[in-house]
This record gives C-alpha cells, sequence and structure tokens, in this order.
C-alpha cells in the first residue's frame, strides 16, 4: 500500500503521539480530511493511496455524484464528489483538494474527492462513541464520531457507503 | 463437503468431459484404435474416482458402468458398434449434465437419480451385447450405493460387498495405471476377490477414501511405488491404517502437471505442459495491455519530439519487441478450434438421425488457434448454424436423389486464419435458398414494403434471415424454425466484433461465413473527440466515414436523416448526449451498421485508427448504457470506448 504520501502530510504525527502517551490502549489509525469545515476520518486500511487532483475525465449519462472517471496507473477509478453524497453544495476544486482511493474489495477502488486532506492520526478507541440519535439515512454512511483533540472526528463507515453501490 | 476439493474436481472433471467429448468422436472413426480405447476408459475412470472421493453417487453409478464396458471393448471382448455408441454416448450426456449441474452449484443430493434403464443397458453392454431386458445377476436398485455388475460367471454370493469389489477394481487399475500392459481383465481381476477376507477392520468408506486418496496422487506419477506396495497387505487383507485427510494432498489444478488422461496421449509433447490458471493469464494480457500503451505513448513522444535518432531507434525496438510480446502472450490463451468442432459430429449425428437424413460432416481446419474466451463465446452459436444447415439446408435422402444429388448431405465445417481475423464456415450442399421468396416473406410478415424488398440484393435478402421472428420454416420443430435464433446468433457475433456472411445458390447449398477477431483484448477502434474528450469507436462496425453536409439531410418525423447514395439514413448527433450545449464544427458523419441496422454518428473531429486494450469503466459506472468501457490513449489521457448497440438505443428510446 502505498502510505508514504499521507506520512509525508501529517509531520504533527509525532508529536500528537506524544499527546497521548498516557493512553496505551488499542487504537484506530486513520485518514483525517474536512469537508465543508467539519473534520472525518476513514481507517487507513481501508485507503490505497491520495492522489493530488489530475485530469478528471467526465462520463456523459452518470449520476450526478460522479464527477468522472481517472487513470491511476492504468486502472479507470470512479470518483465521487463527496460532497455531494453528504447532501453538501457542490465546490470548486481547489489546490488542496485531494482524491483518497478507497479499496472496496481485492479488486476495485473508487476516489472520494475531499476538501483537504490533513493527516494520519491514531485515534485511541476508547475515544469512539456510536452515533446515538439521527437521521436513519444520514448515518448509514457514519461508523461514529470521536472527541479527539478538540475536534470532534467523523467516522466514515466506507463497506456501508458502498454496498449499495459496488453491486452498480 | 469441502468446497476446494469440490472446485478442483469440477475443474477437472469439466476438462475430463471435454476430452472424453472429443475422443468419442474420434472413437466413431477408429472405433478400435487401443490408445483411444485407453484414454477413454481413464477419463471415466478418473471422473469415477473424484466423485468416489466426494460420494457423488449419481455420477459413480454411470462412470463405473461406462468404465467397464470399455475395459470389456479394450480387451476385445466387446465391440464399440452402433449399438454401443448409442448407449455410451447416453451415458456421457449423463455425465456431462451432472458435472453441469454441479458447475450452476447443484449438490449431490440435489441431483437427480439415474434412469436404470440406462444403467441396465450398460450393464447389458458388459454382459456381452445380451437384450436390454435380460435379467442381471445383480438387480439394480438405484437408489442404492454404488453398485457394480458382476459378470455372468462371478458368483454373486460371494462374500464381498460390492464396495469391496469396486474398490479392487480401483486398485487394480491403478496398480497397471500408465502401464502399457492393459489392465488384466475383469475374470483376472476377480480371481483377487477370492483372497480378500472381507471381515477385515476397515470399513468400506475408508478403504473407498484411501484408494481414491491414493487414485489422485498417483495422477501426478509419483506414487506408484507406493501403490505397489500397498497392494499386497490388500490382497492378504490385513487391515490398512486408516487414510489421512485425503484433502491437502489433493492436488491443486491452477499450478499441476497435465492430468492423467492427457498423458496418455500418445506423444511426450504433454510432459512439457505446464496448466496455469486462466486468471492469471488474463493478468499477463493486462500487463502487456499496458505496455501497448507505453509504447504507444513513446511512438507519439517520437513524432512530437521529432530529432533524436537515438531514441527513435530505441522506440522503434521497444516497438518491436512490445508487438512480439504482445503475439507471444496471444498466443499463449489460444487454443485450437478443435475443441469447438469436438462437439459437432455427435450433434450432427444425433440431428441426423432424430430427422431420417444422412449426413456427412466434414472438419476443416481444426488445429487453427483462437482465444480462449472466443472458443467458449463461439460455440452457441454455431451449434445453432449447425443444425439450422441440418435442419433446414440438407433435404430428406429421397428428395436429393429426385435432384439429381447423392442421398448422403455433407456439411462442411472450416476454420481458417486470415490476417488478424479468424473465418469460420458452415457450408451445405443442401437446398439453399430463394432470395425471392425471402423478399416476399419480409412484406408479408411487415419488415418492409415491397419496394425496399425488391431493391435488396440477393447478399442483402439473405441477411434478412438474421431479422428477429424471421423464420423460413413452414413449421416449428423442436430443432428450428422459431424465429428466434439467427438473430441472437447475429447479436452474439456482432458482440465479439465479428460479422457474419451468408452466400446461397438455390437448389446447390448455401454457406455461412463467420469472420471473428482473432483476440478479445484488443479492440482496433477508430479516435473521434468533441473539443478535448476523445471516444472510441470500434472499427469493425464502421462502414464510411464523410463529410456532414446540412444541404444532404432531411428531417423526416422528427427525425434527421442523411442521404447516402439514394438511401436515407437516420443520423444521430452524438453531441447531443456527450458535450451537450458545445457548438459543432467541422462534422463527420460515420455510418455505423449495428446487426440489421445502420446508423450515421455525427461527431466534431475523426483523429485515426487506435489499437486500444478494452479496461472495465469504474465502480457505479458499469451499468451506464452507451460505453464498452475505457482506455488509455497514446497521450495518457483516458477515451470512452463507445458500445454502438447501446449508443443507438440511447438515442431511440
Amino acid at each position: 500500500m502505498d502510505l508514504s504520501e499521507q506520512q509525508t502530510m501529517a509531520p504533527s504525527y509525532a508529536a500528537d503521539m506524544d499527546d497521548e502517551s498516557g493512553y496505551m490502549g488499542p487504537s484506530a489509525r486513520c485518514v483525517l480530511f474536512t469537508l465543508e469545515d467539519e473534520v472525518y476520518g476513514i481507517h487507513v486500511k481501508k485507503i490505497r493511496e491520495v492522489l493530488r487532483v489530475g485530469t478528471i475525465r467526465h462520463v456523459a449519462g452518470t449520476p450526478s455524484n460522479v464527477m468522472g472517471v481517472i487513470n491511476v496507473r492504468g486502472v479507470i477509478v470512479t470518483v465521487l464528489d463527496t460532497r455531494l453524497m453528504y447532501d453538501m453544495p457542490a465546490k470548486e476544486i481547489t489546490d488542496y483538494s485531494r482524491i483518497i482511493i478507497v479499496e472496496l474489495d481485492e479488486e476495485q477502488t473508487v476516489g472520494l474527492m475531499v476538501d483537504f486532506v490533513m493527516e494520519v492520526k491514531d485515534i485511541p478507541e476508547n475515544k469512539f462513541e456510536a452515533l446515538s440519535t439521527t437521521k436513519e439515512d444520514a448515518s448509514r454512511y457514519i461508523q461514529g464520531i470521536a472527541h479527539f483533540q478538540d475536534n470532534v472526528i467523523i467516522l466514515i463507515d466506507v463497506d456501508n457507503m458502498f454496498s449499495a453501490f459496488s453491486l452498480a | 463437503m469441502d468446497d476446494d476439493i469440490l472446485q478442483d474436481f469440477l475443474v477437472e472433471a469439466t476438462e475430463l468431459v471435454d476430452q472424453l467429448n472429443e475422443q468419442l468422436a474420434d472413437l466413431q472413426q477408429s472405433p478400435e484404435d487401443p490408445d483411444l480405447l485407453n484414454a477413454v476408459f481413464r477419463g471415466f475412470h478418473t471422473i469415477k474416482g473424484g466423485a468416489g472421493f466426494l460420494s457423488i453417487t449419481a455420477l459413480i453409478q454411470v462412470c463405473h458402468r461406462a468404465e467397464n464396458v470399455f475395459d470389456k471393448i479394450r480387451n476385445g471382448d466387446v465391440a464399440y458398434d452402433a449399438v454401443a455408441a448409442d448407449v455410451i454416448l447416453r451415458a456421457f450426456d449423463v455425465i456431462s449434465d451432472i458435472i453441469d449441474a454441479m458447475n450452476g452449484g447443484a449438490t449431490a443430493e440435489e441431483l437427480p437419480e439415474n434412469d436404470p434403464g440406462l444403467l441396465n443397458e450398460l450393464d447389458g453392454l458388459t454382459a456381452g451385447n445380451k437384450p436390454v431386458s435380460s435379467p442381471q445377476p445383480v438387480a439394480n436398485s438405484v437408489a442404492s450405493k454404488t453398485q457394480l455388475t458382476l459378470d455372468e460367471d462371478v458368483d454373486p454370493d460371494g462374500d464381498m460387498t460390492d464396495d469391496e469389489f469396486e474398490a479392487l477394481l480401483n486398485q487394480r487399475d491403478m496398480a497397471s495405471g500408465g502401464d502399457e500392459e492393459k489392465a488384466e481383465s475383469v475374470k483376472t481381476g476377480l480371481s483377487l476377490e477370492a483372497d480378500v477376507d472381507p471381515d477385515g477392520d476397515m470399513t468400506d468408506d475408508e478403504f473407498e477414501a484411501l484408494l481414491n486418496q491414493r487414485d489422485l496422487m498417483s495422477a501426478d506419477g509419483e506414487l506408484e511405488d507406493e501403490v505397489a506396495a500397498i497392494s499386497p497387505p490388500l490382497s492378504a487383507s490385513n487391515p490398512v491404517p486408516k487414510p489421512q485427510p485425503a484433502p491437502k494432498s489433493a492436488p491443486k489444478p491452477s499450478v499441476v502437471t497435465t492430468p492423467p488422461a492427457a498423458k496418455a496421449a500418445p506423444k511426450n509433447i504433454a510432459e512439457s505442459s505446464v496448466r496455469v490458471d486462466t486468471k492469471r493469464l488474463d493478468e499477463i494480457m493486462n500487463l502487456v495491455g499496458e505496455l501497448v500503451l507505453v509504447r504507444n505513448r513513446m511512438l507519439t513522444l517520437r513524432t512530437a519530439q521529432g530529432e533524436s535518432e537515438d531514441l527513435s531507434n530505441a522506440v522503434a525496438n521497444l516497438d518491436h519487441v512490445t508487438t512480439d510480446l504482445q503475439n507471444s502472450v496471444m498466443k499463449t490463451r489460444m487454443q485450437p478450434v478443435k475443441k469447438v468442432f469436438g462437439r459437432f459430429p455427435r450433434v450432427v449425428r444425433d440431428l441426423a438421425r432424430k430427422l431420417g437424413k444422412e449426413i456427412d460432416l466434414e472438419l476443416q481446419g481444426e488445429e487453427t488457434d483462437l482465444d480462449k474466451n472466443l472458443v467458449e463465446a463461439l460455440a452457441d452459436p454455431l451449434v445453432h448454424l449447425v443444425r439450422n444447415s441440418v435442419d433446414h439446408g440438407i433435404e430428406m435422402p429421397e428428395d436429393r436423389l429426385a435432384a439429381g444429388k447423392s442421398s448422403n448431405g455433407t456439411v462442411i465445417l472450416a476454420a481458417e486464419q486470415e490476417g488478424d481475423h479468424i473465418l469460420l464456415s458452415i457450408t451445405d450442399d443442401g437446398k439453399g435458398m430463394d432470395p425471392d421468396l425471402l423478399r416476399r416473406k419480409a412484406v408479408e410478415k411487415g419488415m418492409m414494403d415491397e419496394l425496399t424488398a425488391n431493391q435488396l440484393d440477393d447478399k442483402a435478402a439473405f441477411q434478412l434471415i438474421m431479422g428477429a421472428g424471421f423464420s423460413m420454416a413452414a413449421e416449428v420443430s423442436d430443432i428450428s424454425g422459431r424465429g428466434v435464433g439467427m438473430d441472437v446468433v447475429k447479436s452474439m457475433i456482432t458482440k465479439l466484433n465479428g460479422s457474419i456472411d451468408i452466400e446461397s445458390v438455390l437448389g446447390e447449398g448455401t454457406r455461412m461465413s463467420i469472420r471473428v477477431p482473432l483476440t478479445l483484448a484488443i479492440l482496433p477502434t477508430l479516435m473521434v473527440s468533441f473539443a478535448e474528450d476523445n471516444y472510441a469507436i470500434p472499427l469493425t462496425s464502421i462502414q464510411e466515414i464523410f463529410d456532414y453536409d446540412s444541404d444532404k439531410t432531411n428531417k423526416i418525423d422528427g427525425q434527421m436523416m442523411v442521404r447516402l447514395r439514394d438511401k436515407s439514413v437516420p443520423l444521430y448527433f452524438l453531441s447531443d448526449w456527450l458535450a451537450p450545449g458545445h457548438v459543432n464544427e467541422n462534422d463527420k458523419v460515420i455510418i455505423v451498421s449495428i446487426g440489421n441496422q445502420r446508423a450515421g454518428l455525427v461527431v466534431e473531429q475523426v483523429n485515426g485508427q487506435e489499437e486500444v486494450v478494452i479496461k472495465p469503466l469504474g465502480v457505479m459506472l458499469k451499468k451506464v448504457s452507451g460505453y464498452a468501457g475505457a482506455t488509455i490513449t497514446g497521450n495518457g489521457s483516458i477515451a470512452l470506448i463507445l458500445d454502438l448497440p447501446g449508443v443507438l438505443s440511447r438515442f431511440q428510446h
């Protein structure tokens, strides 16, 4: 797995470990990114790589949340506008935008367009809590939230998010 | 039941069934060829071995009897005559059906019980061609476990159970397996039986399992010695140690050397072959595809950069090597077309019998190689065409004689390579087709008006039979004539980027030719574009390209049409769908033909031909109609490959 890119993007990683040195229990390593000022996390084992936004080839006749396809070393990968999937307004692609390539299974991957990739962090599992009350439909994509270092991190359940689509 | 073992068994059994199919067909020609008889015998035996291990009772019953019959035949006790062939072929069908059903996910318990009549007939053959009805010493209760027909001179009251006997037979066959000397006749085998003490400590199932396990292992040729070592204690009826669970020792088919049936082939060539999982071949194929793309990029760069001679040479070198590599990899996926042709002697024979016709089938160019996927994809259309030839093409013997032909009809199935295409043809010397009748029929069915019909040349008239719902048979038979079929054949061939052509002379015969590309992995396309976006259109469907000229178009009933040599062809503006709002300039019209229809696609720019590797579109896009996939072009950008039937239906609905 090509995680080198994320590593370099997380210079504060070591410092964070110091903050949490008191905690020795199990933790989940997540890639943190932002969408519309909220912090989201996806477990690293689900992520193949993070790419800068290159040319996205639009495909006519696709659902609106499909931005198009990109060429990842010879493999054609669908890119989804994550903002639209969470009912947020669309936003221009900026220099900070990144495409997170998520593994659905052995063979299939999908790209998620996000506003900004922050860092890779170990989040102690005792910080997680299940999402209590929300609209049923929206929470399907969300595994839980973690209050961690003044941030509320929304953890995305990638498997659930795509179980509906990967059939298509 | 361990799923892996079952899968391994099914892979092997499916191959064996294919081989048996070919061998049985060959046997029609040379019914006394000892190598062939041995090969068939081993084929049945090996399937039975695996089936026994997995307790697929229905399969064991049939294989076992078929094996017995061939044991007799190869020893010269019974002749492989028409009667025997009939029964054996029916037995083979049963086996083939069972394997198919299991490949489709049926478990051993779900399989239907065997027809006791067939089992009796098989037993009848072993008993020396006696009439089927004669009662056998051992009655067949189908539901019971594997049974064995005892020879007449065997005392059915012997102490041994059937299973033990069965096991002994297995053991004997294995001990002599691979040996050039034929296994001793059943009688000799039976003398062994007398020595066996049925009170041995081992249960039948254990015994059976042990033997089968050994059978599997000896398939690798490693355990011949051990077989010999184990034999004496068996006959001395000492308790045999409980076998280890066999699964681990069962060979994985993806990497093992050729199976025993192949080993039985007379030549030594088989020894140098390796079985490779097709998935791995696909991977290599993909990587080569990548390399082709890189090469294409280099070629583009070279033309762009121009000058450096060294670079130019290096790229030219790369070009050559890549092309060679691509060809050799392609060859590894090639299979002789014999794989498909092998089933036809059978198909024709059965059909001719049923219809009371006399038909000789001639196979030509069986050794022609083509892509494995194609071999599989062509099987169904070919079967359909051959059935058509036999059913509609060839006349009844008396009609043939009346027409001054010999009473035997001939169907020739031929394959040959023609550049990067394969040409398959089915030729019959039957009654041919009458183009005028076809024209009339088309008018009757309301497919076109009389004027249009009369304008069709003969070739176009023959193409009519490939329209949906068009049947020439006056009556519908269970063989053909429902008017579904030819259109299905046509669409299957189109899907393979192939074309189908019909020539016919009334009273003299019909020839159907199918042209398909050698491989499915690489597709010759025409690159077109709208502004920056590239699209690839499969070249096989393209008939011609000309400049768009608004003077030559008409709007008829809301549909734009273009006049082309006194015919109007519907015109679809691809930009309406692919680049809405885009202002077109320098339009070109590409005339494509899909099935029976022609259409003009208006595109902005034509960029020339390119061979592309088809890649699947990503998740969520596979069901979007109009695309066959995507590819990466010489300059590294993505081009979408259009699926023309999908594109047309997009415009038509």
